[in-house]
This record gives structure tokens, sequence and C-alpha cells, in this order.
């Protein structure tokens, strides 16, 4: 690897870590064992697992030049029919109506992309009106209790070996993620249609399927979340995941991805997640107000992406 | 007379290719003054010198007796020179009006006065001969000769001392190239100086008064009288200087393994036909918009087409289906190298082994270690250079990027390649060395498709050459038959017809 690419597409991966770390030095200096105890640090990981599942279907989606403006809207739209119509089966039968939602979701997207030729930002952008409408007229614009379902509420409660649930999802599914996108053949076929999708058709590599098959996996993603959330919330809400678009696309842009498609860095985009997600619950505890919380989310992301330009 | 453009030993070097080696033009006022040159000779980047479009490397461009400044469009612009591009600059969106006054908009205050823009726009339709055009209709609704025109009154609309024109008869019917030709009359009479660009050597005589002929980057001929014959100007255009050296070659074997037949897409491709023999390399010549890359496109399943068929080894190929072209065997080498052939940030292993990910892994599965060691052998079989299968492809030369792409389709086993110019972007001393890897991929019974426009390239090393013109080809060459003149002349359509000829 010479030094142009090491600069080009490791500096993410090199330099969000330090980032990290910078993060829980100061948290901890600030804040002593309040921050840096297991208790806090698991915290931090179930905050940023919703998000953060959906950001790693996010990356495959942006690595082709692509974007899902919807997935906030699909979160909800999901656990709403997963929750009205599958309740009474039982958790796993929610579960799996809920991911189904939110693929089927995924799959109207790529069909619009893939072969209706909408651009995405349109595309993915009637989708957010229309399944925030679905979440809402499904539930009559109420919330769907779902204490009774234990299989799912103990997403929110239990540990295992001391870990989160939901903590051990995310890092699941950024592993797969990993795997799926730097070592197997799939994921070879993403990144060669986001960098040079002509070169790609000369290829050889369908390219249709292979844009269909990325809002497929962030809807199986958005619905992984969607379970998540669900069983934190132990209730589906039509209101939920309210601008979860901008965390997911921040911290997939954040950790390296490009938005022209071609460049995508999984690891960036992890450690973009936990970023995001360690200054929050620093200024959480700081007792920063939420409004303020949400004036320095645009400001970290508007600045994040302006020193990553100065890279290329 | 006085001269509106003086150019004076103009040197335009682009990485790794010496485009204009010298270049001297002079234009007076009043004269149409025509370029003529084979593809690649030079012309387009010396009016794009001009133009202000590209930075010269060295040499004087002076207009109106004054030097201009280099490398701003801006500049050329204000000192009255205006470009007619083949691809006409239009908005097609906007009106005849508003198109022709881009840029420098009539203004009331902060507002548009489209009241003047469409009454100036007017009068200057008029002074090209032409009052009926309506401003208001949308450039998008009209015919090319109408858009010509608009892009004329464009160029008039400036105070225009130099009115450059880049192949302004190659989209006119004859009635249309008449009225093209009265307008530029009207403009010369005017004193404005004209270059005309053109490859229909028998429209100079018609318009032009003095002729210069490029090759290779160099004014070889300049001021000739517009009498000049055309077998003259065609025998300057080719020259006699340079010779290349190409490797031997082996006979074609006697199997048809590529059978295009009726092959078409209107209005870019008539019904075309031919076969590639096993170790064959057919050579398609013509000019630049000729349909040669949209026929190798074609063949490809790249563009969808209006009918006809493409057999590889006996078997049809479906339409529309690149990908089951690949499969069949069939391995293109765009000429757009960099934004077609390759993933420039990509090292040279992934762009070779990207068509055979599925035989190189396991499942799912890619293979590292198996992806090195497949494309490191074809690699170093095709002597790359640097020998390092790990670097970027953004980081080779023209020549050793066109390898890359080559031991791809090896690696897959292509039993076709089409290229299109294959040597395009590759500097002559390295040209030697594709051409070795293309022989060496002929011998081991490929059948070669070559588009090329360098034609010493196409009587020298091709076994068969097919000349297209307008979309369709006009002559079948066989090797001893051809020679440059030839090939020139049918893609030219000066009027000849040749012994040894097929059409």
């Amino acid at each position: 690897m010479t030094m142009e690419a090491l600069r080009r597409v490791r500096v993410q991966e090199v330099a969000l870590p330090l980032v990290v770390v910078l993060l829980v030095v100061v948290g901890t200096v600030l804040r002593g064992t309040i921050f840096f105890s297991t208790a806090n640090l698991w915290n931090v990981l179930v905050q940023a697992s919703v998000a953060g599942t959906v950001a790693v279907g996010m990356t495959f989606v942006i690595a082709t030049g692509g974007i899902d403006l919807a997935v906030g809207s699909v979160l909800a739209a999901a656990a709403i029919v997963g929750g009205h119509y599958f309740h009474g089966a039982g958790a796993a039968w929610f579960m799996a109506g809920t991911v189904l939602a939110a693929a089927v979701a995924g799959a109207v997207n790529g069909i619009a992309v893939a072969w209706l030729r909408i651009v995405p930002f349109v595309a993915t952008l009637a989708m957010l009106a229309a399944a925030r409408g679905v979440a809402q007229q499904i539930s009559h614009q109420t919330p769907v209790a779902l204490y009774d379902l234990e299989a799912l509420t103990r997403i929110g409660s239990q540990r295992v070996l001391g870990i989160p649930i939901p903590a051990i999802v995310f890092l699941i599914v950024v592993a797969l993620g990993w795997v799926l996108l730097n070592r197997t053949r799939y994921g070879r076929y993403v990144i060669a249609v986001g960098g040079n999708r002509e070169a790609a058709r000369i290829a050889g590599i369908r390219v249709r399927p292979i844009l269909f098959s990325v809002y497929v996996l962030v809807g199986v993603c958005t619905g992984i979340a969607s379970v998540l959330q669900t069983g934190q919330l132990a209730s589906a809400s039509p209101v939920v995941g309210l601008g979860l678009e901008l965390d997911a696309i921040a911290a997939v842009v954040i950790g390296g991805t490009s938005l022209a498609g071609g460049h995508c860095s999984m690891v960036g985009t992890f450690f973009g997640v936990i970023t995001f997600a360690l200054i929050f619950n620093l200024l959480t505890l700081e007792n920063v107000e939420s409004q303020v919380q949400q004036i320095l989310r645009g400001v970290i992301i508007l600045g994040a992406v302006a020193i990553q330009r100065r890279g290329h | 007379m006085t001269a509106v453009l003086e150019v004076r030993g103009l040197v335009k070097v682009f990485p790794g290719v010496t485009a204009l080696a010298g270049v001297d033009l002079d234009v007076e006022a009043g004269e149409v003054h025509c370029l003529v040159g084979q593809n690649g000779a030079g012309k387009s980047t010396l009016i794009k010198c001009v133009s202000g479009a590209a930075l010269p490397t060295s040499g004087t461009i002076r207009l109106l007796g004054q030097d201009l400044t280099t490398g701003r469009p801006g500049a050329a612009l204000s000192a009255g020179v205006a470009t007619m591009y083949q691809e006409l600059d239009l908005v097609p969106d906007l009106s005849v009006s508003a198109n022709i006054f881009l840029g420098h908009e009539r203004r009331i205050g902060p507002l548009l006065d489209r009241r003047a823009m469409r009454r100036e726009a007017t009068e200057l339709l008029a002074r090209l001969g032409h009052a009926t055009l309506d401003p208001d209709a949308q450039v998008a609704d009209l015919r090319p000769a109408d858009r010509q025109l608009v892009s004329m009154a464009r160029a008039l609309s400036r105070d225009v001392r130099l009115l450059i024109m880049d192949e302004p008869s190659a989209i006119l019917d004859p009635p249309e190239v008449d009225a093209l030709f009265e307008v530029v009359r009207r403009l010369t009479s005017a004193g404005v100086g004209v270059v005309y660009i053109s490859h229909r050597l028998d429209e100079i005589a018609r318009i032009g008064d003095r002729v210069t002929v490029l090759r290779d980057g160099k004014t070889v001929a300049s001021n000739l009288p517009a009498t000049t014959s055309a077998d003259q100007l065609v025998h300057l255009m080719i020259g006699r200087s340079f010779r290349e050296v190409f490797p031997e070659r082996s006979a074609p074997r006697s199997d048809v393994v590529l059978r295009v037949r009726r092959l078409s897409r209107r209005p870019d491709l008539a019904e075309t036909s031919f076969e590639v023999r096993a170790g064959e390399i057919l050579g398609v010549g013509g000019l630049v918009g000729a349909g040669r890359t949209e026929l190798l496109r074609a063949i490809a399943g790249l563009d969808p087409v209006d009918g006809g068929e493409v057999t590889v080894a006996g078997r049809a190929l479906p339409r529309d289906r690149p990908d089951l072209a690949v499969a069949a065997g069939i391995g293109v080498a765009p000429e757009e190298r960099k934004s077609q052939g390759l993933w420039l940030d990509w090292n040279q292993v992934r762009n070779v082994t990207i068509c055979d990910l599925p035989r190189l892994g396991r499942g799912p599965f890619t293979d590292a270690a198996a992806e090195h060691r497949a494309a490191a052998a074809q690699l170093r079989s095709l002597d790359v250079r640097p020998d390092d299968p790990r670097r970027l492809a953004s980081e080779l030369s023209g020549g050793n990027q066109q390898k890359v792409v080559l031991a791809r389709w090896l690696l897959h086993a292509s039993a076709v390649l089409l290229l299109d110019e294959p040597t395009r972007g590759v500097d002559v001393g390295a040209k030697a060395d594709v051409y070795r890897v293309i022989a060496e991929l002929a011998a081991r019974g490929l059948a070669i498709v070559m588009v090329s426009s360098e034609l010493a390239e196409l009587v020298g090393f091709c076994d068969r050459i097919l000349v297209m013109r307008e979309g369709a080809v006009v002559a079948e060459l066989r090797g001893e038959h051809a020679t440059e003149e030839l090939i020139l002349r049918h893609a030219l359509r000066t009027g000849h017809d040749a012994p040894g000829v097929s059409p």
C-alpha cells in the first residue's frame, strides 16, 4: 500500500480511534468514574446501537453513491407493522415481521433506484414521507404496547456475559458488515459499482441487482435496529426514529465513506458511530440541554466533513 | 488585409503526450482559413489554446496584434474570439434569446431585460439571414442547423473578430450546408476572420480562402490556396516521415470466433455484418463520430440495439446483457480507459481479478492470496511496469494501464477482444510494447477487433480493415490492398473509388 493510498483510505481509520481515545480521556478528566465506568461505557454502546446498526447498512448504500433518507420512518413503520400484525404470534414472530417489513420498504426503494432510475435522494425522500404515514395510519397515531412480549423486552433489560444485548447485536452487525464489505465478492461488486459504474458494466457486473440489494440490506439493518428500539421501549411508537437518517449518514461520512461512492470503510463507520455516541454521552453528563446538543450535532457534522474534504 | 490571429511556435504538452509540437497559424480579417489534419493531429488542442480552454506550454498567440492572455476563456472572449465546438455548447432548456445572451445578459438594474434581448436576438439572426427564427423558441426544439445559427448569433452578440468553427457541417444536410456557407460569407464580408475545421475536403474549395495542414502536432503546410487538390491534402495529412515498427504477426486461423450479423442501432450504426477468425486482428478505421465506438459497444451489449445478432464461437448472445457477453468471452478495452476501463484507486490486482472473483474465491468469499497469484502471473506475462501488482492503477503510465485492462481479459480467458483506440494516450515509445502484446494475444488465438484513428496502425498491423463513415461500413480492405490514402479517402468521401475495394 502506497503512501497516497494510506492517506486517502486510512486516514479516518487511524484518526477516529485517536478521537475516541481523546474523548474518553476528556470525559474521565471531567467526570471521573461517572463517565469512565463499565456501566456508562456499555451505556454509550447501547445508545449507539440503533443508529449504529442502521449505519452499517447505510455504509453499503453510500458506497454505491446512493443515500437512504427513509431509515427513520421505516424504523417506526416496521415496528408498528410488527406490533400490529405479529404481536399475537409471539416475540419471535414480532421480530421477524418487523425485519421483513423494513426489508420490503428497502426493496421498494431499491426498485425505484435500480429499475425506475429515480435518484436515491428523491426515491428515499418519498419513502420517508410514505413510511411515516403508514406508521401513523396503522397505529391510529397511538403506540402499540408490547410489555407482554417478554423475549422482546429482555433486549432492554438483560445482559449476556455482562454486556447489554443491544450492544452485542450492534457489534455482531458491524462485524458481519465488515466481512461482507471487505471479504466477499458481493462487497467488492458494491465498491466496484460505486467507484466506476461504467467500468463495472463493461466488466460484466450486473449493476442494477447490486444497487437494488444495498437498499434491501439497509432495510434489514433498519429492521434489526427497530427491534432493538422497541425492545428498549417495550412498545412500538409511530413517532420514533425522527432524525435517525441524519445520525446514520453522519456517522458513515465522518467514518470516511465518500458520498460520491467507491470509497468506504466499515471500521470508519464503527468509530464514527462511537465518536458521536461518546460526544453526546459527555454532553448529557455535563447537563447540556438537548436543544444545544442538537445545534452541536450540526456543527460537528459540518466540521468533520470539512476536515475530511481537505484530505482529498 | 490585417492579421486577426498569429500563432507562432505553439507547444502543448500533456502528461506523457505532446499534443502540439510547434504550430504556426495566420488568419487574416475577412478570410476563411481552413484547418485540416487527421484525428489527433492537434486541431482540437490548437483551438482550445486559442479560445483559452487550454493553457499552452510555450509559444505565442497574438490577436489583432496584441498578445493574448492564454489559459483564460474570459480573456479570449473579450478579445473577440468566439468558438463553436462540435458539441454545441447551448443550454437546451433555455430560449434562443436566453442562449444568445448567456453570460452577458441585457439587464435593467438587477432584472433581466427580456424585451431588449428578444429584439437584439432578432436583429442578430437577421444579420445572419434568418430573421424568421423565433427568439422565444426553446433550443431543445430546434433542428441542428438552427441550433448552429443560435451558436453563431451568440458569437456575434459579442464583438467577434475571430470565429472558430469546429466541423460545423458534420451534422448538416447539403441544403443546410449551403445556408451555413451563406452565413459564413456574411460574417467574412463584415471583416470577421474564420478558422474553419472540416473533414470534408470537398468543402474547402467552396468556402475556404487558404488552408493549413497539421500533422503530429506540427504545421506541415500553411497558407496553401483553397484550390489545392484533395489528393495533395490527404498526402500532406498522412506524411511519410514517421514509420511505426510493428511486430511480426502469425497468420489467422480458419475458425470464425466472432460473427456479427445485421447489427444496427439507429442513428449511430447502420446494419453491419462481419466475421473475425481466431488469431485475426480486424481493424476499424474512420473519423471520430463515424460509429466505430458505437459498433464495439453494440457488440458487447453495452448499448441497446435495434436489430441483429452477435455470436461468439457459434453461440448467439442475448441482447442488452453485457454480463452475459463477458461470460461468453467478449472483453472490451474502452477508449476512455481511465473513466470506463479501470478503477484508478484500486491496485492492479483488483483491477485484473474483477471478472474472475467466483473462480478465485471460496463460496461467497474472496481470497486475496489467490487473487494476487493469478493477477501477478498475467501482469508479468504482459510485462507491466513497475512489476508491483499492489501499485494503484492511477500510478501507471497509459501503456501499462492498457496492459492491466488486457490482463483482466486474459485471466478471464476471453475469446474476443474489442479494443477501442488501444494506443491512444500511450507514449510513442510504449506503443510498440502495446502492439507486441496485442500481437501475442492474437497468436494465442483470440479474435481481435481494433478501432483506431492511426492509419499507420491499421495498415501496418491489421489483417483486414473495415472503414466506417456516418454509421456504416463503407469499405473492407484486405492487408495487401490497404493503404493510408485509401482508408482516408473512404473515411472522408472524397469521391474517388480506388481498385481493391469491396464496398
